[in-house]
């Protein structure tokens, strides 16, 4: 019955969201005029297009990019700039008099999907779905994890042990089909792993963008859930010393974060750049409303540097970034066999209620990951942009069990279980053209070779990983004729070398290879409605720990076995997004989505449980079904009245194992988020006005879960999904100065009234409840040219 | 002077560089063994002294550790109405060269350690003679009672970092050592 009410509530925003547009006109004698300039170069680009949208009102910019448009009505328009070579740009303005505006257009817009929202640009859009968060929108989430930061876009939920460790989910798929690229280099660690969190600092990130669907004939196989692209800020092109300074506290933990970039560029003949960047960070144990949660607190020490040469067609960058983190694993969690696990289910709520220190005990988790990067980029004339990036990433993941090894002390102390290192090179060189009668694509090829060792523990073997990739996309644009039209394809082969695992030698050699096609449209209705459609084809290679894992995996007391003869999986990603966006009131984004994977590869429960000498263990064994996963996502936005914003955001999946005929197994629930955003005047820019904003999220039970059956052995999982719930977050922000410095402040109050829930995607879901209020204080303080 | 040198030039040589930075970096030999397996429990062995002083072993063992083949039990043979010392004992036999006793790891560790018992049939949970260092029992010294002639099953179980202070101590901790032994009383 509640359920129901609810579900009515959700829909009720959506029905006030339909609006107008009102636009006053009285003065009808105003002149805009400008200058249109070359992003790059500062020159002015001739004869480009400057118009009203929407209108026959519009002129051309001279030799020198000046232009003017007289005659236009007191009001509030889109001015829309373009040129043949450049991406277009739209700048909403209101006008009640005389005014100057100009233009910076990007000559060469970043190609496929890679959404940039910097500035009032609108460059290509990606056919599929996909959307942007800037660093004002990752602010106060950062100080949790990336994948939380992440995890507010519609469409992406986490998957989590405990709450220090979250990776996100695209439309239900994670690890291995979701790839991750970190400035540009696919981020290669222990992916594999559901607790395995990917080893970015946060505060790296300047803009992330996520790739719903199938990303993989630009980014590479694998992505067949979706591609996530974490970007730094691009070096200072102006010269002078800046930088800002971020300071984090979050009462939950009681975690403290400081970090801090300095960045600057050389004036004079040396046009050189660079960037140095550096987070710590401390938390301690978390608290659920009820009690604390022994062994859950974190550290971080993290840093990177960059250094970037731009003279004349030639740019070139160094990158090093490092990351390292201790995090305690909830000892609650840490169980030996499947009776513990019956045990602690059954307690409902911890066996102790905790204390809070910061001190970190077993079970631990120590990760290490450190990626150096070069990247070179010539400018090839007036035919495009050739570019070549050289990576080398190196990821070390030490997993410590709640028992020290037996053995003679001290040696045995502070050694892991579990400890994997993994090297990985990539190289990576691409060519973006100019577009040639309207038509502008990129193509490129792909190497990677990578060395896996597992130095303790026999979970996965040692082995060598090389793959080879070329990629070739088009794209078909005539602004301002409605349609556009993109295509790709991508060939991938990858050959694996498996050594030795514990001390067995398996001595495989494994060979996959195959297509990846991309087709995609978009069309525009108006200036207010936009259609976009996106079929593709993706596939994926079984990864290691598919094919050979023997072992057990310790907190989920399962015992999980690999097949070496698994076949790759196939998937046709289908996309339709519907945009509406009358660029002052409303906007709104539907996507949906049917995505069907054959050979879909997941670990099914046998029959059998696995006898030890530490009791029985559930076995699982990987095997391959046709699965089918569809739904929605939905996000909209509308101006009640001036200053007050109602939001809505809504992620629908449902996700079938057609050979079976039963449901995917850990798969996210719909999920809701409605808020009221009120901003207070207006600001001196974008996002600069103080606001508030009070968030309301429901999450609905999983109720479409493979036959549960409380036999433990011959169901999918220990326990029924938990029941849903509602929670609340209320944030704000606010920029000031005192003097002359300025400063950012962002408020954050997760978890509002303390609500006690749980989450189906969490695996600590048997073991304790979420954490309960988390308040965050974010301060930031740019100085100099930051 | 380093300004005249051309671009071109200039890029390749910072190429050079880069790649010889990036692709000699330190790399793993992929063939390596892992270190040396941290010790663990593949068997147990209870030691039953009857009041004759003799004493009859009997083992449970999972040599080739988690997975692989299942662990075998001996079966347990004992006569009815008696009174025997049951001591456990626990070594790593992963390597047959080289057994290692575990057990007096367990002793030095007492407080993070507890042995549980669980019987069917006709038997009784064995009592726990010893001690930790709090005075906590611990269990691998015990006093089995035997009644009447029939059938049972006795499982040992060794906990680690169990709550002691618990109502029932042995459904807390982790299970490091489960082991189930048919019995016959005679």
């Amino acid at each position: 019955m509640k359920k129901r009410l609810l579900l009515k509530w959700q829909w009720l925003p959506v029905l006030a969201l339909i609006g107008q547009v009102l636009q006053a006109q009285n003065n009808c004698d105003i002149t805009l005029r400008g200058k249109v300039v070359d992003a790059h170069t500062r020159e002015p680009v001739a004869f480009a297009n400057v118009a009203i949208e929407g209108s026959d009102i519009g002129a051309m910019a001279d030799e020198n990019g000046l232009y003017s448009i007289d005659n236009i009505c007191e009001g509030s328009y889109i001015i829309v700039c373009s040129h043949v070579n450049c991406d277009h740009i739209e700048h909403q303005i209101t006008l009640t008099e005389d005014t100057q505006k100009d233009f910076v257009l990007e000559p060469h817009g970043v190609f496929i999907q890679e959404v940039l929202v910097k500035g009032k640009a609108v460059p290509l859009k990606a056919a599929g779905a996909g959307a942007t968060l800037d660093a004002a929108q990752l602010s106060s989430e950062r100080g949790l994890t990336l994948s939380d930061a992440i995890g507010k876009l519609p469409g992406v939920t986490t998957l989590n042990t405990g709450a220090s460790i979250a990776k996100p989910v695209i439309q239900g798929l994670h690890s291995n089909r979701v790839l991750v690229l970190n400035n540009g280099i696919r981020q290669e660690g222990q992916q594999w792993g559901t607790e395995h969190a990917p080893e970015i600092d946060p505060f790296l990130a300047d803009q992330v963008t996520v790739v719903k669907g199938a990303g993989s004939v630009r980014y590479g196989a694998d992505a067949i859930g979706g591609v996530i692209l974490v970007k730094p800020r691009p070096l200072p092109e102006k010269a002078g010393i800046g930088g800002e300074l971020n300071l984090q506290g979050l009462s939950n933990g009681r975690t403290g974060i400081a970090s801090g970039t300095v960045e600057g560029r050389l004036s004079g003949k040396l046009p050189v750049s660079g960037r140095l960047q550096g987070t710590l960070k401390r938390g301690g144990n978390l608290q659920t409303p009820d009690y604390f949660l022994d062994n859950t607190g974190v550290e971080e020490a993290n840093f990177s540097w960059a250094l970037g040469l731009k003279q004349g067609k030639w740019n070139t960058e160094l990158f090093f970034s490092r990351f390292y983190t201790r995090l305690g694993i909830f000892s609650g969690a840490h169980i030996g066999n499947l009776t513990d696990l019956q045990n602690a289910i059954e307690r409902e709520r911890p066996l102790q209620d905790g204390t809070f220190t910061y001190e970190l005990g077993r079970p631990q988790q120590r990760i290490y990951h450190e990626l150096f990067k070069w990247k070179g980029e010539l400018e090839t004339g007036d035919k495009g942009t050739l570019q070549l990036q050289l990576a080398r990433q190196f990821n070390r993941r030490q997993e410590f069990d709640a028992h020290r090894p037996y053995g003679d002390l001290p040696d045995n102390f502070d050694e892991p279980q579990i400890e994997f290192e993994i090297t990985t090179h990539t190289a990576e060189l691409s060519w973006e053209h100019d577009p040639i009668h309207n038509l502008r694509g990129s193509a490129g090829a792909l190497f990677m070779r990578q060395a896996n060792t597992t130095d303790r523990g026999a979970l996965i073997p040692n082995y060598e990983n090389y793959t080879v990739g070329a990629f070739w996309i088009e794209r078909w644009k005539n602004y301002p004729f409605p349609l556009e039209v993109e295509g790709g394809l991508r060939y991938d082969y990858q050959w694996m070398d498996v050594g030795l695992q514990g001390r067995d030698s398996i001595n495989r050699q494994l060979g996959f290879s195959n297509f990846s096609g991309t087709i995609g449209a978009i069309y525009r209705f108006s200036k207010l409605v936009e259609l976009r459609f996106n079929a593709g084809t993706a596939w994926r290679a079984p990864n290691v720990n598919e094919l050979f894992s023997d072992g057990v995996h310790h907190g989920a007391a399962s015992f999980e076995t690999g097949d070496p003869n698994l076949r790759p999986e196939r998937a046709f990603n289908n996309s339709l997004s519907i945009e509406l966006d009358d660029k002052d009131k409303l906007s709104a984004t539907l996507s949906l989505f049917y995505n069907v994977i054959d050979d879909f590869i997941f670990p099914e429960p046998q029959a059998e449980p696995v006898l030890t000498i530490r009791g029985a263990f559930p076995a699982f064994g990987y095997a391959q079904a046709d699965a089918r996963l569809m739904g929605f996502d939905w996000q909209a936005a509308y101006e009640v009245m001036p200053g007050l914003q109602l939001e809505s955001q809504a992620s629908l999946l449902r996700a079938w194992n057609r050979s079976r005929q039963e449901y995917l197994s850990l798969m996210p629930p719909d999920q809701f988020e409605h808020a009221l955003r009120y901003t207070f005047g207006k600001g001196e820019g974008d996002n600069t006005a103080p606001y508030l904003r009070l968030a309301m999220i429901n999450v609905l039970e999983q109720t479409r879960v493979p036959g549960f059956s409380s036999a433990h052995l011959t169901g999918t999982d220990y326990a029924p999904p938990p029941a849903g719930h509602t929670r609340f977050k209320l944030e704000g922000g606010a920029r000031f100065r005192l003097g002359r410095q300025p400063f950012e402040v962002n408020l954050a109050i997760f978890n509002l009234f303390n609500a006690s829930y749980r989450q189906y995607l969490n695996r600590f879901r048997y073991f304790a409840d979420e954490t309960g209020r988390n308040v965050s204080v974010h301060l930031r303080v740019p100085f100099g040219n930051g | 002077m380093i300004f005249n040198i051309s671009m071109p030039i200039r890029f390749l040589s910072l190429l050079v560089i880069a790649s010889a930075l990036l692709w000699t970096g330190c790399q793993k030999d992929d063939d390596t063994p892992p270190a040396d397996e941290p010790e663990l429990i593949t068997t147990v062995v209870l030691n039953f002294t009857g009041p004759d002083g003799n004493t009859s072993s009997f083992q449970f063992s999972d040599t080739d550790g988690l997975g692989g083949n299942p662990p075998v039990a001996d079966d347990i043979t004992l006569s009815a109405n008696t009174t025997y010392q049951l001591d456990i004992e626990f070594r790593d036999e992963s390597n047959a060269a080289n057994v290692k006793d575990i057990t007096a790891e367990v002793r030095e560790e007492a407080e993070e350690h507890l042995l549980c018992f669980a019987a069917t049939g006709v038997l009784d949970i064995p009592v726990t003679l010893d001690t930790d260092g709090n005075g906590a029992p611990l269990g691998l010294e015990t006093e089995l009672t035997t009644g009447q002639a029939g059938n049972a099953t006795l499982a040992i179980i060794l906990k680690h970092e169990p709550d002691k202070g618990a109502d029932n101590p042995c459904i807390t901790g982790e299970t490091d050592v489960q082991a189930e032994f048919e019995v016959a009383v005679q």
